[in-house]
């Protein structure tokens, strides 16, 4: 049975905007992308909500959503996600270290170009194989591979962590 | 895995943490499938799409009060601060209904459910009949035309959380208007039956208990009048809250100073309590905006509860 789009909405926009705001880096961005996806999946609910996993199609949705607002908006990228995330959350002070690390490393993940920080997502944070990535961003098993060395080499060179005890605000260093 | 992989799945989950509320995403989604369908029915119906309204116009006059324009302009303006005017009712329930949910924004919704049911009526799938005037125009293969009243309406069943089948029912009337009805065994049925009772009254009106920067609360609901709770959000980041129930909110971290008394914090939230009720403001982690969210609320005295837990008699 075709479920209705609105009992789809209630079930998924909270895991939506999850993915969008971990792909996104950026709250205020991740509720544009998932409103406008929500928007064109209702006009084509019939087609949409008769496949056999509609959240797995409505998220690649976002996903290419994602990709299509960086393309828009890729000179302001890192500064608006820095600064949309303070104005979000301000930091707050946390003397350990490793929250430290963390912190500093999300400023580098922001910093990824945009399928190399997709894949990483789709990897570490949902947890999908390389097929499926392949499948998400439209792209070969291979490419997969690469975006994530690639990002993962970024990752790692860029690592310099903090001493221990330093508080290291969100957004420092990208002024 | 090797440390900077385990890095960077703690650091977006870390950020998975900063996800915002659902709430404003999907107020903004409900406003543009509005404007959505108004140009739709511009763009691909025109001429006999005006035909139409002006015929469903004329027969309507003859049915339903039309609502002065005071009225309409406070059912049009409900950020306006003053009573909105609910413009319609219905005026057959199932037996033992008692309304406990009114959302109105740029949509007003009503909600009834059995007597004995409690909470929101939202997240149960529990049985309910719901009146929204001004929602979408139907979408899709799945209706089917009926009459209302002697005029055009369209209705679908549908399979939602609820156990189940919902029917949904919607008409032009002077305004849009639908009917969903859930938690029957023949809800098609029960949905004509209370759509037929339905009649423009404007002397309905709804009153929000507070405001929270000049903007009534959206959303409130409750099991009986003294047990309520009404919701807004500031800014799309902040929830708040004013109920007279004690709010659950999480573990005590600390006292914090709002509204020139001392109030309480949480991991996530600030709370209050002030002359017979509790404010209260939360969002997805704790920052100066909730001090100052519960700060800009305006308390309403008196605030009328009387319609919570009422059926039609």
């Amino acid at each position: 049975m075709t479920p209705s789009f609105d009992d789809f909405v209630a079930e998924q926009v909270t895991p939506l905007l999850r993915y969008a705001t971990v792909l996104t880096c950026d709250p205020h961005l991740a509720q544009d992308v998932v409103q406008e996806v929500l928007l064109r999946a209702q006009q084509k609910w019939d087609r949409i909500g008769s496949v056999d996993l509609p959240h797995a199609y409505v998220k690649r949705m976002v996903t290419n959503e994602y990709l299509s607002w960086r393309r828009r908006r890729a000179a302001k990228d890192v500064a608006l996600c820095m600064t949309t995330l303070e104005s979000v959350t301000p930091p707050v002070g946390d003397k350990t270290h490793h929250y430290d690390e963390r912190e500093a490393m999300l400023q580098r993940i922001a910093k990824l170009p945009r399928k190399q920080r997709a894949a990483i997502v789709l990897r570490y944070y949902e947890n999908y194989e390389d097929s499926e990535i392949a499948q998400m961003l439209g792209c070969a098993e291979g490419t997969v591979r690469s975006h994530i060395s690639r990002a993962l080499a970024t990752l790692r060179l860029d690592h310099t962590p903090e001493p221990a005890g330093v508080g290291l605000r969100l957004g420092e260093g990208l002024s | 895995m090797n440390d900077t992989e385990q890095l960077v799945k703690e650091a977006l989950g870390k950020l998975a943490e900063r996800t915002p509320h659902p709430g404003p995403t999907l107020n903004a989604l409900r406003r543009k499938r509005k404007r959505h369908g108004n140009v739709f029915m511009i763009a691909v119906a025109g001429v006999a799409a005006v035909a139409v309204l002006i015929f469903a116009g004329v027969i309507a006059s003859d049915r339903y009060m039309p609502p002065n324009g005071n009225d309409a302009a406070a059912a049009l303006m409900p950020d306006s601060g003053q009573s909105v005017v609910l413009k319609y009712a219905p005026h057959w329930l199932p037996n033992g209904y008692v309304e406990n949910f009114r959302l109105v924004d740029r949509e007003v919704h009503r909600v009834w459910v059995p007597a004995a049911a409690k909470g929101y009526p939202f997240t149960d799938g529990g049985p309910q009949v719901a009146l929204i005037v001004g929602g979408d125009q139907p979408e899709g293969a799945d209706w089917q035309d009926t009459t209302v009243r002697g005029l055009k309406a369209k209705i679908a069943l549908r399979q939602g959380q609820s156990p189940g089948q919902t029917a949904e029912l919607v008409w032009q009337a002077q305004d849009l208007l639908k009917v969903s009805v859930r938690g029957f065994a023949d809800v098609r049925q029960v949905a004509l039956q209370v759509a037929e009772s339905v009649r423009a009254d404007a002397k309905i009106t709804h009153q929000a208990p507070f405001k929270v920067d000049g903007k009534p609360a959206d959303h409130t609901w409750g099991t009986k009048p003294g047990e309520w709770e009404a919701m807004a959000n500031w800014k799309n980041q902040v929830s708040v809250h004013v109920s007279p129930q004690v709010p659950q909110v999480g573990t005590y971290v600390g006292d914090v100073g709002v509204r020139g008394k001392v109030g309480f914090r949480t991991a996530n939230a600030v709370l209050v309590r002030e002359g017979d009720v509790w404010i209260w403001a939360t969002a997805e982690s704790y920052s100066d905006q909730l001090v100052e969210a519960v700060n800009k609320v305006e308390l309403v005295p008196s605030p009328d509860t009387s319609w919570i837990g009422k059926g039609l008699g």
